[in-house]
């Protein structure tokens, strides 16, 4: 953390805490020194465990905390203001009352937008899989009808119970399309993270991305480590994925490579990674690829959301993104995974 | 008379007419195959538009093809790219698309360039067997 930094205390852990907790830590030039509640139960107190931040057992230890340059106060409690005033050390600035119920409503309407944009982006998506979803639903019908008509006159046992349970099968590749879809149009369930196999995600992710992208040309393949599971949103992972993949094989632009790998270092840190061997992006247009609405597709391919979702996914599980691109040779999108704790460990208090 | 008659519809229904199925999916091949047989005609099958060129250009196809039926998406030779080249070399063949995306900006393109039917799938077996007859009759006023 550089001297620069805002060194933050939070006091107050109910659901105001919480949520700036959870937009803070993810802000690199902003250190949250600790965060404290008289209510030893309070739901921030668990988060910030498992964010690693500091949790203070005394509310004027954290207020007195020599580090400390910014004491944001939300826990609604009138009496706290003066409280903090008194406690505080000279040069610490406070936040309370308004300012802090103001902060609260931008952080609700963040989030909110934010989840706004990733479904928006979703839906998007969808329009883009129309070819492919009619394709893989209008073959098997098609299949369904010729046999059909074939067995209301055909004579052979044989061939007709053959043609039965072609039948029964085709039905089955269709409905899978629909099971497919409805999970990831699916709005994302504010749920407990859970722990998510990266390789079947993936695997999941490149069934759904062939709507959108037809991958006939482009050679797949799958390096997976056993065992690449990390504690995270299921329905986001899936969506990042699918972008990933999305991306990667629209820059391929004849044909190509699709790399999936996933790797578990012998620390337990876990990275997947998608490579192409693609069109590669350019050095000027690295520093925008993150950016909401920035797109090099042509109109109606691309929403300029992909990566914007991708990287606020990441950074909320405390991820990190890098990027490895050459023009003409291809581009390695390696996201890294925080190490998932284990149970019983506890962060410093 | 009875070998006779039955002698005679041997050959008709052997000579009805060559049709080239191009669908990168089996299942399709399969069922059109069984479909324009039971017509009576002669099915050969590749599975994109490479394979499609390297049969035509094979043997007594180069001869013998009447219709060609063309799937779309594929791979390797896409079904745009295979009916472009087929329309150069073997103008005379007529060409149905069968495709499982109905779209109509490719449909009406397709159908100026000279394409004889637009078909989407599913397709019952009838109409595809009218399209090959109808498709038949405008190869044989070609040859005229």
């Amino acid at each position: 953390m550089t001297s620069n930094s805002t060194k933050i205390a939070i006091i107050g852990a109910g659901r105001g805490g919480t949520a700036l907790l959870d937009l803070l830590h993810q802000i690199p030039d902003v250190d949250i020194v600790g965060i404290a509640d008289k209510d030893p139960t309070a739901p921030g107190l668990q988060r910030a465990k498992e964010l690693h931040v500091p949790v203070e057992e005394q509310v004027h230890d954290l207020i007195r905390n020599h580090g400390v340059n910014l004491i944001m106060d939300v826990t609604g409690d009138p009496s706290m203001a003066p409280f903090i005033q008194a406690m505080k050390r000279p040069g610490a600035e406070v936040l309370s009352g308004a300012t802090t119920r103001l902060l609260w409503k931008l952080v609700q309407h963040q989030s909110k937008l934010e989840a706004e944009l990733f479904q928006a982006d979703k839906l998007a998506g969808l329009g883009s899989f129309a070819a492919g979803i009619a394709h893989d639903i209008n073959n098997p019908l098609q299949l369904i009808l010729g046999l059909a008509e074939n067995l209301t006159d055909e004579q052979d046992l044989a061939v007709v119970h053959d043609q039965a349970r072609d039948i029964t099968e085709a039905v089955k590749r269709t409905s899978a399309i629909c099971r497919d879809l409805t999970r990831y149009a699916r709005r994302n369930g504010t749920g407990e993270d859970v722990m998510v196999n990266l390789n079947t995600k993936l695997d999941e992710a490149l069934r759904i991305a062939r709507y959108a992208v037809t991958l006939q040309d482009v050679t797949v393949v799958k390096r997976y480590a056993e065992d690449a599971s990390v504690l995270g949103n299921p329905d986001e992972l899936l969506h990042v994925f699918i972008n990933l993949i999305t991306n990667a094989v629209q820059a391929i632009q004849t044909r190509g490579t699709l790399t999936l790998q996933t790797t578990v270092s012998p620390d337990g840190h876990v990275s997947a990674s998608v490579s192409d061997t693609g069109c590669g992006i350019p050095k000027e247009a690295f520093s925008k690829i993150f950016e909401p609405l920035y797109t090099t597709k042509p109109p109606g391919k691309g929403t300029g959301l992909g990566l914007y979702n991708v990287l606020s996914v990441i950074s909320k599980m405390e991820g990190h993104i890098c990027v490895e691109s050459d023009v003409g040779v291809g581009t390695t999108f390696r996201i890294e995974f925080p190490q998932v704790q284990p149970t019983t460990s506890c962060a410093p208090l | 008379m009875g070998e006779f008659k039955s002698g005679f519809f041997m050959s008709e229904t052997a000579c009805n007419g060559r049709v080239l199925v191009v669908d990168d999916e089996p299942d399709i091949r399969k069922v059109v195959r069984m479909t324009l047989q039971k017509a009576g005609y002669e099915v050969i099958e590749a599975e994109n538009g490479e394979k499609a060129i390297e049969a035509i250009n094979t043997g007594e196809n180069r001869l013998l093809l009447d219709v060609l039926i063309c799937d779309i998406r594929m791979p390797k030779i896409n079904g745009v790219e295979a009916i472009a080249y087929f329309q150069q070399e073997w103008p005379r063949v007529p060409i149905i698309v069968l495709t499982g995306f109905p779209d109509t900006d490719m449909a009406t393109s397709f159908l100026r360039s000279g394409v004889v039917d637009y078909l989407v799938k599913p397709v019952e077996g009838e109409k595809l067997r009218t399209a090959v007859a109808r498709a038949m009759e405008q190869r044989e006023l070609a040859q005229l």
